[in-house]
């Protein structure tokens, strides 16, 4: 896997992308708006099912509001996230950071999915439908995983201060 | 007191030390600053699409805006604490960097877009707040207050990579630039 990165970072599209001086502080850019749009519709939803905002709305209502910036900004972050590994696979690669985040955000996109899917047409429908403490609890739990993500995110470029010898820069 | 000598006091102070010094300190408080930020972007995001009065007017503008200010604001204070955090340490540095200043113009901007949209446009609120269009002023607030957070989040990722040099590489120097970018 470390020979795939190592040819991939020597490739003309990974040399061009670290060559050109603007084009990942833009793809970081675009990758941080996201996480504004991503984070700020997942968490609207989430406090819609522990009833703090739009509660005079039904959930469907707000599911449909927030949802699709939801999916559409994390298309953009898959997207400026692929070229950004293109750009630099050898850094990514080596770090446990990386690593964990993909999990994380494959565990989310889960979650919210088999979430969105499962709500009751009672309480999709109707305004004072209450969750129950379950469901109130996995929509907290995909805002604490996008927090961890964005923290995992930051520490890519810290991996071995953050993890030391588990760090697979060793 | 004139500004260079603050700066210098501030990076010459103990938060100043305590940052440069500390191993875990700094990527735990730009990822706090990150996760803020980011609340402040969306959250304002949504009042300013309002404002525009996409993708509905259904829902009234001031329970869009109400609902979320405390959030907007909660996590812009985090944002400027671990903001100044992350400025003590290489206030120097940062107060020299030409896209940190234009950071600060900007966040000057947003916050003189803010008060002119409270204390003019909004006294007309009633007549807009739902199912018309926006005022012509409450759509322009809306737009400017996008386009300069915008500007906020694009300009401070750019201190990362120009921050302690501030020149162009001349002309002609062949330079064989093979670390990555931070």
């Amino acid at each position: 896997m470390h020979e795939f990165a190592e040819w991939l970072q020597a490739s003309s599209v990974s040399l061009t992308i670290q060559s050109v001086e603007w084009i990942i502080p833009l793809l970081q850019s675009i990758h941080i708006l996201m996480i504004g749009v991503v984070f700020v519709s997942s968490l609207m939803i989430t406090l819609r099912v522990v009833g703090s905002v739009r509660a005079d709305e039904p959930f469907a209502a707000v599911w449909s509001r927030f949802a699709p910036w939801m999916w559409g900004g994390l298309v953009v972050m898959a997207l400026t996230g692929l070229t950004l590994i293109v750009g630099e696979p050898v850094r990514e690669f080596t770090a446990l950071s990386f690593w964990l985040k993909m999990t994380l955000v494959a565990i989310s996109v889960i979650t919210i999915v088999i979430f969105g899917r499962t709500v009751r047409p009672e309480a999709r429908a109707s305004a004072s439908a209450q969750f129950s403490a379950g469901r109130k609890a996995a929509a907290v739990a995909t805002v604490v995983l996008w927090l961890a993500i964005i923290f995992l995110g930051r520490a890519i470029a810290y991996d071995v201060e953050v993890w030391g010898s588990l760090s697979l820069h060793a | 007191m004139e500004i260079p000598g603050i700066v210098r006091s501030i990076e010459a102070s103990g938060v100043g030390e305590w940052m440069r010094m500390s191993l875990k300190a700094m990527p735990i408080v730009e990822s706090i600053h990150v996760f803020t930020s980011a609340v402040v972007f969306g959250t304002i995001l949504i009042v300013d699409l309002r404002l525009l009065g996409f993708p509905s007017t259904r829902r009234a503008f001031t329970r869009v805006s109400d609902e979320l200010t405390r959030f907007t604001w909660g996590a812009f204070l985090i944002s400027v604490v671990t903001g100044l955090l992350m400025f003590a340490p290489n206030a120097s540095t940062y107060y020299g960097n030409t896209a940190f200043r234009i950071k600060m113009l900007s966040l000057l901007l947003a916050g003189l877009n803010m008060a002119v949209f409270e204390l003019v446009t909004k006294r007309s609120v009633a007549s807009w707040d739902s199912n018309v269009a926006p005022a012509p002023a409450a759509r322009f607030a809306g737009a400017a207050s996008i386009l300069i957070w915008t500007t906020v989040i694009f300009v401070a990722r750019w201190i990362g990579f120009t921050k302690g040099y501030n020149y162009d590489i001349p002309a002609g120097l062949d330079l064989n630039l093979q670390f990555p970018a931070q």
